[in-house]
């Protein structure tokens, strides 16, 4: 009989793989927002793992610590849909159940088995999800998750509800993704027309714009059909929006090509740009008097939602003024609101700002916008992005006399308070404009917007036309549009965007890989479920059959569960194949055990014939009597790895010597 | 193999030196008296039966008697009776030689069967009665039975019933060249002359050691499969009682606790499967060869 070794106790788990896992579900949960309901849950849960496997010792703390990163991936899973944060869940899944088989297996070094063995777990366990995503119905809170934070409207990245000048300047340098915008059937509406409105600051104090409360201007449920349109921003409606001003619900009296699809990433602030049509999505969608959509709580996911067109001319367009639209604090800037009045004169029809109130006449709002225009080109105004910060007092004086340089924020704010003094109804709006028509080598070809599209422009009220879009911006540029890569300054502000280097060629294939799975993922609703189901089962589309299906799912599975479970009984314990295994290569070299023989006789023999096996052989035989016969004792699992380490080694050895 | 039971390794040592050339057959006695079991030599005369016998009990400092059964020999030989004590008007036992704790039994073959069957209810029971009197026997109790080739006249062979009692059923055989050589030259000690610093304590805690060493499932599983390929129809030789798969399993600690371990593997079971199950096969009847339990290893199959 070979000697006994005494076998090392390890620290059970200890190795690097879960922390590797951690580190994935952090790079996974990168943008959940923490205080929504379930990234507040998800992000204590991935705190709470790396603690607990901080101060894990026994082999039930590293199966905890495991459960809680599944269970932390399913839950960023509901959040983030996003390709590359489904591949980063994916992968810790696989990683953390390769900790966990590291774990069971008793330390087990061969990363490579180990990563193949949990990636042959997370396959079988593959089909059951896909039928679980596609039959399971979509229950109210459940299937709507990324709805439920209340909390966290605060603006952190994006637009912010306060435009004060310079707040923007840090936004073109983001280049974070805003939106991807899809035209199925349609090619890119032209650069002129790419303007996305987002928020509007109705409310000036001499500093800075603020949005509007929502809850006061909110006129109707986007989801309803009864507030009209969809308002999507400056489009050309010939060429893209067909009028249609139908029940969003109603996909079907849309023309073909006129539905846009629109992922919108989740940023933080609570509005997103515009309506979405699948349900359940669009139930917190509210759409306001001015055109703006809003989404009642946190967007802490991505959303993806199809557009209908909007007509010609919205009804947010002909939504008269209020006294909101002309008010002013008088004095904050002295020098502004003098020129402003010169224009109120020669502007024949100015009105001022009660008979604005009164829903008057104000026919010169042209005139003065004329005015406007012809002012700031000659002004020669510089455009920039880096600006020092204006004083608090009469800051749009400073910028309009003594600075003269400044980015869109600020001409917009300064041509909007302008036009207010002249008493002209005006805002300031802020969204994006241009984008990045991205044709990637698969899937279909997006629009691309980024947080460094950010603009901000004004709107003036002219009776008889409506809310007119103005962008003083474009005057300072000298009639280059922003766009336009010829310009200069739209260069700078455009930066790389419309540059594509080689780096910039992969990531627009992965933001089409992206939009193409985003497209998939979040858009099987619940709508498109009963679709499949009805195509699935025909007539018989009630959730009885889904239900049936879901029973045979259930019953094949678990009648898989037991057969599997009773073929690994009927194979004998693993020291019996591992010793199998051993013997089975044994036979091929020849060395076929007697009747009767037992296993350290059949080793001595083996040790005559196969010298070279000695030490090895010893080792083998001596840990499986070990297990076989032992005393149960703390380390099995370390001298079962140990065995299955020799058992590998001895089967290579033999399997070389034969050949 | 392990850390050896030292004290255990120096009496084997010791022993050696009385029975040239006979390590395993004395490493085999040895396990028989671990496992509190009787043990049954059979040979020819002159093979060392008593030396062993001697050496064995003198190796634990035990109290030795030897009685050779004659065909007249009666039971109250063994047991001793009842005296009539004149003087003070009533009965003394006096203990007969069973009353010892080692007792070679000589030739137990040739006494009647009435005396044999006393002789084995002492060996069961661990107590004698006489006269409606129960005396308790010493502890230890060992009794090793030498018995002649069954094919020497005038004998009556032990029935299977009572061959069953026996643990182990030793054959000692011819030395080797060597080790009679060894002998020839006068270098074998005497019983007599074994030194050992190991009491009768020290054997009956050497004694409950054995009843703890381990043994697993899958040793439970491979006695079982021997025992019940010996029950197998049309298998030669006779089943192997509960009894004693009791006895192969006491067996086979005792041999592991000697060779160091703290728990029993199948070549331990291998080991003494012979000595303890072939005169439980072959009920007495076919002599010195293994012949039975090696084919029931083989019939048990599987590389344990």
């Amino acid at each position: 009989m070979p000697p006994l070794k005494a076998v090392p106790l390890k620290v059970a788990g200890g190795g690097w793989l879960p922390w590797l896992a951690v580190g994935l579900l952090t790079a996974a949960a990168w943008g959940v927002a923490p205080f929504s309901l379930l990234g507040g849950l998800s992000l204590s849960l991935l705190v709470l793992t790396a603690l607990k496997l901080r101060e894990a010792k026994q082999r039930r703390e590293h199966r905890l610590v495991c459960l809680l990163q599944l269970v932390t991936a399913g839950l960023l899973g509901a959040q983030r849909g996003d390709l590359g944060s489904s591949l980063l869940q994916g992968l810790a899944v696989v990683v953390a159940l390769a900790g966990l088989l590291q774990l069971e297996l008793g330390g087990v070094s061969n990363l490579a088995s180990l990563l193949r063995r949990s990636g042959q777990l997370v396959l079988a366990a593959l089909p059951m999800a896909l039928a679980l995503f596609l039959l399971f119905p979509r229950l109210g809170p459940f299937a709507n998750l990324g709805g439920l934070g209340k909390f966290g409207a605060a603006a952190t990245t994006g637009l912010s509800t306060t435009l004060e000048p310079g707040t923007i300047a840090s936004l073109t340098q983001d280049r974070s993704p805003a939106a991807r915008v899809a035209f199925p059937g349609g090619g890119p509406p032209p650069a002129s027309q790419r303007l996305w409105r987002v928020l509007v600051h109705g409310q000036f104090d001499g500093q800075s714009w603020r949005s509007l409360n929502a809850a006061s201007t909110e006129t109707g449920n986007a989801g309803a059909g009864n507030a009209g349109p969809i308002a999507i921003g400056e489009r050309d409606p010939e060429a893209i929006f067909g009028g249609s001003d139908a029940d969003p619900n109603l996909g079907g009296r849309q023309p073909p090509g006129a539905k846009q699809v629109w992922l919108s990433e989740a940023n933080g602030f609570a509005e997103v740009p515009w309506s979405g049509e699948g349900l359940p999505l669009d139930r917190h969608l509210k759409r306001d008097g001015q055109g703006q959509l809003r989404h009642d709580g946190a967007v802490g996911v991505r959303k993806l939602y199809s557009l209908a067109a909007e007509p010609a001319t919205p009804a947010w367009r002909r939504q008269a003024p209020t006294a909101q639209d002309l008010q002013m604090t008088a004095g904050t800037n002295p020098r502004l609101e003098i020129l402003a009045a010169g224009w109120r004169h020669q502007a024949p029809g100015g009105v001022n700002a009660a008979d604005a109130a009164a829903g008057s006449r104000n026919a010169g709002g042209a005139k003065a916008v004329a005015l406007a225009e012809a002012w700031f080109r000659q002004q020669g105004f510089r455009y920039s992005l880096n600006n020092p910060l204006l004083p608090k007092t009469a800051p749009l004086d400073a910028l309009l006399f003594e600075r003269r340089q400044g980015f869109c924020g600020h001409y917009a704010s300064a041509l909007s308070a302008l036009m207010r003094a002249a008493g002209v109804p005006a805002r300031v709006v802020s969204g994006y404009r241009g984008g990045t028509w991205v044709v990637p080598l698969g899937g279909s070809a997006f629009l691309d917007l980024r947080q460094s599209d950010a603009h901000a422009w004004s709107e003036v009220w002219i009776e008889g036309e409506g809310w007119r879009t103005v962008d003083p911006t474009l005057w300072v540029l000298g009639g280059a549009t922003l766009g336009d890569p010829s310009s200069p300054a739209v260069r700078t502000a455009a930066a790389a965007a419309n540059q594509a280097g080689p780096l910039d060629w992969i990531a627009r294939q992965w933001w089409g890989l992206d939009l193409a799975w985003g497209e998939w993922w979040l858009g099987f609703d619940q709508r498109s479920q009963e679709l499949l189901l009805q195509r699935l089962l025909g007539p018989y589309r009630d959730w009885a059959g889904a239900l049936l299906v879901m029973a045979v799912a259930l019953t094949l599975a678990l009648g898989l569960a037991v057969y599997g479970w009773l073929r690994r009984r009927g194979e004998g314990d693993q020291l019996q194949q591992e010793l199998n295994q051993l013997l089975r290569h044994c036979a091929r070299n020849g060395l076929v055990p007697q009747p009767g023989e037992s296993l350290s006789q059949f080793g001595g023999r083996l040790r005559q014939t196969r010298p070279l096996l000695g030490p090895e052989l010893e080792d083998f035989v001596g840990l499986l009597q070990q297990l076989r016969y032992g005393r149960p004792g703390d380390c099995q699992r370390q001298v079962m790895a140990r065995l299955r380490r020799c058992g590998q080694s001895l089967r290579r050895q033999l399997r070389r010597s034969r050949s | 193999m392990g850390t050896m039971n030292s004290p255990v390794q120096a009496l084997i040592a010791a022993i050696g030196q009385v029975l040239l050339g006979k390590e395993h057959q004395v490493k085999l006695a040895l396990a028989c008296l671990l496992a509190r079991g009787h043990l049954l030599l059979e040979d020819l005369p002159g093979t060392g039966k008593t030396s062993l016998a001697e050496a064995l009990s003198r190796g634990f400092g035990l109290d030795f008697r030897r009685v050779s059964f004659t065909s007249d020999l009666l039971p109250a030989d063994l047991t001793g009776l009842n005296v009539f004590d004149s003087q003070r008007s009533r009965f003394d036992f006096h203990p007969g030689p069973l009353f010892s704790q080692v007792l070679l039994a000589d030739e137990i073959n040739r006494a009647s069967p009435r005396t044999q069957s006393a002789l084995l209810e002492a060996m069961a029971n661990g107590r004698v009665s006489v006269d409606g009197i129960s005396h308790p026997l010493p502890e230890p109790f060992l009794v090793i039975a030498t018995q002649n080739g069954l094919d020497q006249g005038g004998t009556a062979p032990l029935p299977e019933s009572q061959l069953d009692r026996f643990l182990m059923r030793l054959h000692l055989g011819f030395p080797t060249r060597e080790a009679e050589r060894d002998l020839l030259q006068g270098q074998a000690l005497q019983a007599a002359q074994l030194a050992s610093e190991l009491t009768a304590a020290h054997l009956q805690a050497l004694q409950q050691q054995v009843q703890t060493i381990h043994t697993s499932p899958a040793l439970l599983d491979y006695v079982l499969d021997l025992l019940a390929r010996s029950r197998d129809s049309g298998r030669p030789g006779l089943p192997l009682s509960p009894r004693a798969g009791l006895a192969l399993l006491a067996a086979a600690r005792a041999w592991s606790l000697i060779a160091g371990r703290d728990h029993v593997l199948p070549e331990d079971v291998q080991a003494v499967l012979t000595p303890v199950c072939e005169h439980r096969l072959d009920g007495g009847q076919i002599r010195g060869e293994a012949t039975l339990s090696s084919r029931l290893l083989g019939a048990a199959g599987g590389l344990r």
